[in-house]
């Protein structure tokens, strides 16, 4: 035989399934090239020594391997269906004489020309767009370096290994697939599975419980530390009951809605009800995966834009001032000597300050049990009715707020932003009763760690407080921490600059006839909001570029699994309204019963993604607050955005590719 | 009464790009009355298919009319053609054209369904055809559960289930074994024992056989008929043969 047979067959094979291969071979090629820009970008020397690189490059990090994971398994996946709408073909090459070694030879350089034709054209592809998506990020990061363009040579060979290796073993799983079966299984191969699918009412309901499971740990959460450890559990149950529910709940309720006489003798209901259960049994598992697929991409865009949008609102949030500077361990002079720290630091620099606050307080963080604060042995991921607390006296209180308050022992103001306690409540062993409620507090205290309650209380009963040494082992007890902050005038520079010089200015505090070893550890930190500023903007801006890259990838996963089932879906269905026209249904009908069964199966994934997307709300607004997002009508508002751009995105992927289903059809 | 009423019917398929006209059928007259049992017979390329597709209203002729029970379903209206079609014709095919997806009962159920009838109404229609054709047991059951000739009789069951003026079969036997054909042409003739009225295209000398009347095709127009009279259904075959050879042998340019 002529040595280019082989190669020639398979370019053949590949442009007469064209229809089928075309989109496999452009997913190739656009993983493949966003594959290596997201590696490029990892490794890039520019991106690791801006602000917050660690971040950044984690997150890029993060990106490059679940892109990778992705390939491997959707390319796997569109694969195997392409295999199971070619065994006709082969099992016809099997019964015209060619041996199985020979059809091996035609797979292997079949994959060959794909592969080597689609990872190159991926490379082009990402060398390409690399510049372009790189200025986009920096973009994002409000990253001002010029530009480090460049073709990484390391991106390019672990691109090739990774996209060969899944095209090797897609290959491997074809031959498998080959070798196990007869020429006559191959040849009815793709009309194979007509039996009615059973209804399976135990995965039905294991389905319902995963998926209730998931809802419920996802609406029930309501410490943002809690809602780290439980996510990802929410997240599986979720994956897990949505695949059990596609599988079997659609032909559980399907069978059951054939039962009710009434509905299914229904001309609409008749034809489309039956077609779906057996549509089910096919393409259950591509509807969880469209479904889930939906609900990631929905996630992700719409966390990270909100993330990006409310930059400026969480510095505000963490970082109201300009400085602030806390100290744990200090001793009684220490308060003064900061004060005139800061002055003569403000004199120096010739900055002027405003605002300046100062007090003292107790934080620490609790369980309640009916009226009593428990301060031992908190655990804060595991806890759910966690509460942080803050002690203020009323000294520093009156000077804060102007209101001239004095308290009496035992008593207690108190402030609340998720609601009131009773009237009275117990504490390191001490009662108090609460005389009334603040409307507002001149502080903040640790939002990220669920509800806040914050109190004031005499001055005496503050000190004696602070050395609570019988309950010491409460392990977020810290002791007195005397808060300082302020705003300034000056430039970004300027400001950074001031930052440093009060950094240096409080190393040196000396004790007054302090002998060092008394205390020499007393400990303080200096947060300043322009230098965090960029850290910030980085963070954001590189989760909203992944948000987006992924979004993206993800997408075209979401369409390309879309477009296969139509058309299987097509092939499959042309045989069924053939009879019926043949029986009497009139081309009208047929066209109406397709319209309605695609678009429930269709909808169907999106709308359980949107449900989904409702239910983790709260979570994720939990989740948000640990990057200091507490806007949670600026979240609602972007997740509702993104809702509504994909479903038209999804809208119109469906219009477009209905259309091929018709043609098939018909 | 005149059920059916075929009047020089023509059709010539044009092919798309060459000027090349094919003539399938030249000149068809011929006409069905109330509870007949016809067959009609020619051999492949001879116009059958095209004459069932004309009747049946799946196709439209290039000239003349057919009128059932006094309607011309040359001139119905595109929109009311698939109604028209449910409610006065019932189909039986070579390939049953039973549905997958749906049940035994179901399939029998599907015209009913299309014209928008109540549960109760088509389980009342259903039990005494069910019980005629003796398919009550596998009612439950998937087309591909059950036998050709079970499968034929269902095809047969949904053809009836409308009360059809006229019952078109095309090849009905053509994919049973003899036992199961046997026992479909018995029900044919059960059927029309009943008075329904029976139009058949076939191959078959022995599907033909039981036919009241027998027309042959030949070249697009109605070539010969015979008619069976009082003769028995063995005599018929011996007549039909006699026929299809005469007419494969070119007898009729000697008649």
């Amino acid at each position: 035989m002529n040595s280019l047979f082989y190669p020639k067959l398979a370019l053949v094979n590949i442009k007469k399934n064209s229809k089928f291969y075309f989109p496999y071979l452009l997913t190739c090629v656009l993983t493949s090239g966003m594959f290596y820009i997201m590696c490029m970008i990892a490794g890039s020397e520019g991106i690791n020594s801006m602000m917050g690189a660690e971040a950044v490059s984690f997150i890029l990090m993060f990106g490059t391997i679940v892109i990778g994971i992705f390939s491997v398994i959707f390319l796997f996946y569109t694969n195997s269906f392409l295999m199971k709408r070619r065994k006709k073909e082969i099992g016809l090459y099997n019964i015209l004489g060619m041996e199985k070694r020979h059809i091996s030879m035609i797979l292997l350089y079949e994959t060959l020309i794909t592969g080597a034709g689609t990872v190159a054209a991926g490379l082009i592809t990402g060398i390409l767009f690399s510049k372009l998506i790189f200025l986009l990020l920096y973009k994002m990061i409000q990253f001002k370096v010029p530009l480090s363009f460049y073709i990484s040579g390391f991106s390019m060979a672990v691109t090739c290994i990774l996209f060969f290796g899944i095209f090797f073993l897609a290959l491997l799983f074809n031959l498998w697939q080959i070798k196990l079966t007869n020429p006559i299984d191959l040849l009815k191969g793709s009309s194979m599975g007509e039996r009615e699918p059973k209804s399976k009412l135990v995965i039905a309901l294991v389905g319902a419980i995963t998926l209730g499971a998931g809802y419920y740990i996802a609406i029930t959460t309501e410490s943002p530390l809690k809602a780290i450890s439980l996510f990802f559990v929410a997240v599986l149950l979720v994956i897990a009951g949505t695949y059990c529910l596609f599988t079997s709940g659609s032909i559980v309720l399907l069978k059951f809605l054939r039962k009710n006489k009434a509905y299914y003798y229904k001309t609409k209901n008749f034809t489309s009800v039956s077609g779906m259960i057996y549509r089910m049994k096919q393409n259950a598992v591509g509807l969880a995966n469209i479904c889930i697929l939906s609900t990631a991409v929905l996630l992700m865009i719409s966390t990270t834009v909100a993330l990006y949008v409310s930059m400026d609102e969480q510095l505000e949030t963490r970082y109201p001032t300009d400085i602030s500077l806390e100290f744990f361990d200090f001793k009684e002079d220490m308060r003064s000597k900061v004060i005139e720290a800061v002055n003569s630091a403000a004199e120096s620099q010739g900055r002027k300050l405003f605002d300046l606050k100062y007090y003292d307080s107790i934080s620490v963080a609790a369980v309640l049990e009916g009226n009593k604060f428990e301060t031992e042995n908190v655990d804060f991921y595991n806890e759910s009715k966690l509460f942080a607390l803050m002690f203020i006296t009323d000294e520093d209180y009156s000077r804060l707020t102007g209101k001239n308050i004095s308290l009496r022992e035992n008593e207690a103001v108190a402030y609340g932003i998720h609601g009131r306690l009773d009237d009275s409540f117990e504490i390191f062993g001490e009662k108090y009763n609460i005389i009334d409620y603040a409307d507002s507090f001149p502080v903040e205290g640790m939002g990220y760690l669920g509800t806040v309650y914050c109190f004031v209380v005499n001055s005496d009963e503050f000190m004696s407080m602070s050395a609570p040494s019988e309950y010491g082992s409460s392990n977020s007890f810290q002791g007195i921490k005397y808060s300082v902050s302020f705003d300034f005038d000056g430039t970004k520079d300027e400001k950074i600059a001031f930052a440093d010089v009060i950094f240096d200015e409080l190393s040196t505090i000396k004790y007054s006839g302090d002998n060092n070893d008394d205390n020499p550890n007393y400990r303080f930190y200096v947060e300043s909001r322009q230098r965090v500023e960029d850290e910030i903007y980085a963070l954001d801006g590189g989760f909203l570029f992944l948000g987006i890259f992924l979004g993206f990838l993800f997408l075209i996963a979401t369409v390309l699994i879309i477009y296969y089932k139509q058309i299987s879906e097509g092939y499959d269905d042309r045989e069924r309204y053939n009879i019926m026209q043949k029986v009497g249904m009139s081309h009208k009908e047929v066209k109406d019963s397709i319209k309605s069964q695609i678009i429930k199966v269709f909808f169907l994934p999106l709308i359980m993604a949107i449900i989904h997307i409702a239910a983790a709300f709260k979570m994720v607004t939990r989740l948000l607050a640990i990057f200091n997002l507490t806007n949670v009508l600026l979240f609602a508002k972007c997740t509702a955005a993104t809702m509504v751009v994909f479903a038209i995105i999804y809208g119109i992927v469906y219009s477009l590719t209905a259309r091929v289903y018709y043609k098939i059809v018909k | 009464m005149m059920i059916l009423e075929v009047n020089n019917l023509k059709k010539i398929y044009t092919a798309r790009h060459a000027g090349n006209n094919v003539q399938a059928l030249s000149n068809v007259c011929f006409s069905v009355e109330q509870g007949e049992y016809v067959a009609i017979m020619g051999e492949s390329g001879s116009g059958k298919t095209t004459l069932l597709n004309i009747l049946a209203a799946l196709d439209k002729p290039t000239s003349g009319d057919v009128l059932l029970n006094g309607k011309n379903i040359v001139s119905i209206d595109e929109r009311e053609i698939s109604a028209f079609r449910r409610n006065n014709l019932g189909f039986v095919f070579q390939d049953f054209n039973l549905l997958d997806t749906f049940s035994v009962r179901d399939n029998i159920f599907l015209p009913l369904v299309l014209s928008g009838k109540k549960y109760e109404e088509m389980e009342e229609k259903l039990g005494p055809i069910a019980h005629k054709l003796g398919i009550e047991d596998i009612l439950e059951k998937f087309p591909y559960e059950v036998s050709g000739g079970q499968k034929q009789r269902t095809a047969v069951a949904r053809a009836l289930i409308t009360e059809p003026k006229l019952i078109l079969a095309d090849e009905p036997t053509g994919a049973l074994d003899s036992h199961a054909a046997d026992g479909l042409l018995k029900l044919f003739d059960e059927l029309n024992g009943d008075g329904q009225t029976v139009l058949m295209v076939t191959h078959s000398t022995k599907a033909a056989s039981h036919a009241k009347r027998v027309l042959f095709i030949k070249d697009g127009e109605v070539f010969h008929q015979i008619y069976k009279g009082s003769q028995t259904t063995e005599e018929m075959y011996q007549k039909i043969s006699t026929t299809l050879t005469l007419i494969a042998t070119g007898g009729g340019k000697n008649e």
